[in-house]
């Protein structure tokens, strides 16, 4: 017995010899900000949401074209991806002029107001948005023209976010022309 | 055996070195000598006296020490499981295996050991085994080319015009397609597949 013992551990001896020094595996470091396979499936979603909402409206079905584009919003992005807040605030635009042609003014607003506040940073996104919600109090002066005063002020509110949105699109096209 | 003589013959005076052996002594040694026989035969006497006792086992012990009792080996088996009986507390026939059945159970425990020298010799490889050292390539930790990186998308398009607000659809399609270039170019840098 003792010599199927002596066997046993010289076979193992010699399986460790032979796999002593597996071959080293060289592997890329991940950069975080990497275009990956995630943001490419969240982008071509938003890109078919986009189109789906078209089809409706050429179709003449806005509500669908809304519930289409409300999608995007839920979408799923890598987290920090900038193009998320882009792609985002585009579709809070779309739907703040769809909600406007259907004259729902209040959550019209409400869309572009969420958008303005939840953008991390500037951009000509942020700039479109106050341009719709520019549009969205001319179109509530246009609505209270029987009422003066408050026509005026919603004048004014759009003359105000208008300008904001200019001045954003002043600032980032300087950072551009700088930059390049 | 048990007369007045023998008690004589052992507490009575020692008689001389050359003193003729008496008849009574002469009946009283062959006696006992028979007796030895008889007991080494096996055929010991069921009643004896005390004086013929003892010298017996004196008589018996003294052939022992010279070497030449050798039991019959059914009587040293027998001996040998008795005492293994009694130092196991007497317990059932069941549960004391003959010597000549334990001596054929060299297989289980031929199984068992081999398998505890694998089982060993597999641990041991497991701990001497080094995992497969990784190398982080040191181009890999140089920043990527700009468009491989997700970053803002401002610089596709430029100031929105109002007139263009609405038109999202066009923008996604603008974003997706150089982003997938992006993707794509970084793909294949690295040996995938787009």
């Amino acid at each position: 017995m003792k010599y199927i013992i002596l066997a046993v551990l010289l076979i193992t001896a010699c399986s460790c010899n032979s796999s002593s020094e597996p071959p080293p595996t060289t592997k890329t470091a991940e950069p975080a900000d990497a275009i990956d396979q995630n943001l490419m499936i969240a982008l071509s979603k938003a890109k078919n949401f986009h189109h789906k909402a078209k089809v409706y409206m050429s179709d003449g079905n806005t509500a669908a074209a809304i519930a289409s584009v409300r999608e995007i919003l839920s979408l799923q992005f890598p987290p920090n991806a900038p193009e998320a807040d882009d792609v985002r605030n585009d579709a809070r635009a779309l739907l703040a002029k769809l909600l406007l042609g259907q004259g729902n003014l209040d959550e019209a607003m409400t869309v572009v107001t969420e958008g303005i506040a939840q953008s991390q940073r500037k951009s000509f996104f942020v700039a479109n948005l106050y341009t719709v919600k520019g549009e969205i109090h001319e179109a509530r002066a246009a609505q209270l023209a029987d009422d003066k005063a408050k026509a005026t002020a919603e004048k004014h509110a759009a003359i105000e976010a208008y300008d904001a949105s200019n001045a954003i699109d002043t600032e980032l096209q300087k950072q551009l022309m700088e930059s390049k | 055996m048990s007369t007045s003589d023998d008690n004589d013959f052992l507490t009575g005076p020692v008689p001389e070195p050359e003193a003729e052996a008496t008849p009574a002594e002469r009946a009283h040694a062959k006696t006992f000598a028979d007796l030895v026989d008889k007991t080494l035969a096996g055929r010991t006497p069921p009643a004896m006296s005390a004086d013929d006792r003892a010298l017996l086992e004196v008589a018996t012990v003294i052939r022992a020490a010279s070497g030449k009792v050798e039991l019959p080996a059914q009587t040293k088996r027998s001996l040998v499981e008795d005492a293994l009986k009694q130092a196991i507390g007497g317990a059932g026939r069941s549960t004391v295996v003959p010597i000549s059945r334990a001596r054929r159970r060299w297989l289980p425990w031929t199984v068992a050991s081999v398998s505890s020298a694998v089982a060993a010799a597999a641990i041991a490889l497991l701990i001497v085994r080094t995992p497969p050292r990784t190398v982080t390539t040191g181009a890999a930790l140089l920043p990527l080319p700009i468009d491989q990186r997700s970053r803002p998308t401002d610089s596709l398009f430029g100031p929105i015009a109002r007139d263009h607000a609405g038109d999202a659809t066009t923008r996604i399609d603008t974003i997706f397609a150089d982003r997938l270039d992006g993707y794509r170019d970084r793909e294949l840098g690295r040996g995938g597949k787009p």
